[in-house]
């Protein structure tokens, strides 16, 4: 098999995945280049209706909260269309759904773990909303401008670390490819002389801090070289359909017995790492929730606007966590077919990782220097 | 037999990358407004005035902890160094109006007469923008709206636009209001420096046409 083609492959799917996701975002940006493509056009439909939805449960919150004024029971009112904003706004930038999205993909996370990170990141941005207003307004009588400019120092504080950790992760994902690669190469080299073990070899290590192993699943290969191969995990049960050209994906000659990788340090770590991203995305109060709270304080309802914003963020959480939990999917999905193609699958795979790392690094970027903007108010 | 890893790898990738940028923000402020475009005694146009009235969020948030007599009143001289604030920064955005006259791009100056007033809890901006120079023309061509459309504007129902001193041969030709093109297209846009052919909130730009 050639490995022209192979690179061709990791070269087609790093630049095809980042051409989807920030074509739009540097389309604009001259620096960058890109003509604006096809690619940025959406279903309108869809996305004409989530605008309309969302702007109508936003105005309806003042409205909301008016009433609750006259009348306790229309807090129940309040409380539903802030749910009910939350979901819809979610959809919308700031909410770390795209930054969350790309770090699980990077990092090989679970599903449980996404889940987390995006309750845990839309909560914090609760937190520091009611922090922000409850300190700045209430307590200080600070003016918006004051608020203005304390949200402009977080916003930095927040897409500097995500620049941060998408260089981070590039950094570690960058390696892992890169000795993958090298590891490519020089199975190849050894399969020319017509011995794959050093080829297999790399399958294991990729592999082995994926804990699903099948064991006992014995076929010809595994009899041949007469041990039972666990380690291969993510290629999970793909192994019924024998492969019986060079390249085979069984840990034999090398083993289990393999010095940490790069990748396995950067995968699904402790939550210290997990951390970083939920204070990278939480960090950034959502302006509405602002809004809502300043508007609620400035009518006498400032706890049914503390309640609000925390009901938004569990409406954010849920829609910020069903878009994480496809990117997880997604990325099964790629780690599955990678399996059947143990030594080119796995260098895909890590092209995927590299591109979702590097997508978190141009966001944080272009976030910063505001090339994506997120959520202003006026002047 | 690249394909075959592709093809699926190529699919999840898009999946992801659709979910990723599904949507767009949302405006968080809402301007009902009103212009005016006026005309001195020679029939030239000198200038527009705006009269925005923003939301009840907005408004309140605008005059948070700011001093008054009388809490939450606010009187048009408490609110003039806000009124300073607004229309210096406005500049930056261009008053969010772009103008041509026979077909050349309009040059404004910087605002005068602005003071903002506060009514039934909501503040409206008062400004004029004069044109540079004054200019006897046959077409004007006006847009008022924000490209990224953080800001909605909306003409006042009513009484949208009015010509103020105006020769009485001009007529007041079209007015699109910007939420007619609401339900139509919207393409995909979260990013700022918006590409000037293209950008996301043109498409709720309110256009007007006087003809002389």
């Amino acid at each position: 098999m050639s490995r022209l083609w192979l690179l061709v492959g990791v070269v087609a799917i790093a630049s095809l995945s980042i051409a989807l996701a920030a074509d739009p975002a540097l389309a604009q940006a001259s620096p960058f280049g890109a003509p604006r493509t096809q690619l940025a056009a959406p279903p309108d439909g869809i996305v004409g209706w989530l605008l309309a939805k969302q702007s109508e449960f936003y105005r309806g919150l003042s409205g909301a909260i008016r009433a609750a004024k006259k009348d306790g029971s229309a807090v129940w009112t309040l409380f539903a269309l802030s749910f009910a904003y939350g979901v819809f706004h979610a959809a919308g930038p700031g909410h770390g759904k795209a930054v969350i999205s790309s770090y699980v993909v990077a990092n090989g996370e679970t599903w449980w773990r996404g889940v987390v990170l995006s309750f845990a990141s839309a909560i914090l941005q609760a937190v520091v909303a009611v922090a922000i207003v409850g300190i700045a307004a209430v307590l200080l009588g600070a003016t918006r401008r004051t608020m203005d400019g304390t949200v402009w120092w977080i916003e930095v504080v927040s897409y500097g670390l995500i620049a941060v950790l998408g260089a981070r992760l590039l950094w570690v994902k960058g390696r892992a490819l890169i000795a993958s690669w090298r590891k490519y190469r020089a199975g190849n080299a050894v399969h020319s002389h017509g011995h794959g073990s050093a080829h297999a070899n790399d399958h294991a290590h990729s592999h082995a801090h994926h804990d699903h192993a099948h064991h006992g699943h014995a076929h010809h290969h595994d009899e041949a070289h007469g041990h039972p191969h666990h380690g291969a995990a993510c290629s999970g049960h793909h192994h019924h359909h024998g492969h019986d050209h060079d390249h085979d994906d069984h840990a034999s000659a090398w083993g289990h017995a393999h010095a940490p990788e790069p990748q396995e340090l950067a995968g699904p770590g402790g939550w210290t790492r997990g951390l970083s991203a939920i204070v990278a995305v939480g960090l950034r109060p959502c302006s509405g929730a602002i809004l809502v709270l300043v508007f609620a304080l400035a009518q006498g309802l400032f706890w049914a606007g503390v309640v609000s914003t925390f009901i938004m963020g569990l409406g954010t959480a849920i829609t910020v966590a069903a878009i994480a939990t496809l990117a997880v999917g997604a990325r099964g999905l790629a780690q599955r077919f990678a399996s059947s193609r143990p030594g080119p699958g796995m260098l895909v795979l890590r092209g995927l990782e590299v591109a979702a790392a590097l997508l978190v690094l141009v966001f944080g970027i272009a976030l910063l220097t505001g090339y994506i903007a997120s959520e202003r108010m006026f002047a | 037999m690249i394909s075959r890893i592709l093809r699926p790898l190529a699919l999840g990738v898009l999946a992801l990358g659709c979910s990723v940028f599904a949507a767009h923000a949302h405006p968080h402020v809402y301007v009902t407004m009103t212009s005016e475009i006026v005309f001195d005694s020679q029939g030239q146009m000198t200038g527009i005035r705006h009269h925005w009235t923003f939301d009840d969020m907005f408004s309140s948030y605008a005059t948070q902890g700011l001093e008054s007599k009388e809490k939450g009143k606010f009187t048009r001289e408490e609110l003039q160094p806000l009124a300073e604030v607004n229309v210096t920064s406005l500049k930056e955005y261009d008053f969010f109006t772009q103008g041509k006259m026979n077909g050349k791009k309009a040059e404004f100056e910087l605002p005068v007469d602005y003071f903002l007033e506060q009514k039934d809890d909501l503040l409206t901006l008062h400004f004029t923008l004069p044109l540079k120079t004054p200019v006897a023309t046959k077409d004007i061509d006006l847009e008022i709206y924000d490209p990224l459309y953080f800001v909605a504007f909306e003409f006042d129902k009513k009484e949208p636009i009015t010509l103020k001193g105006a020769p009485a041969s001009c007529k007041l030709s079209t007015v699109k209001l910007g939420d007619e093109s609401q339900s139509k297209s919207l393409s995909e846009s979260l990013f700022s420096r918006p590409d000037p052919n293209n950008p996301f909130g043109a498409q709720f730009a309110n256009k007007i046409a006087v003809k002389c």
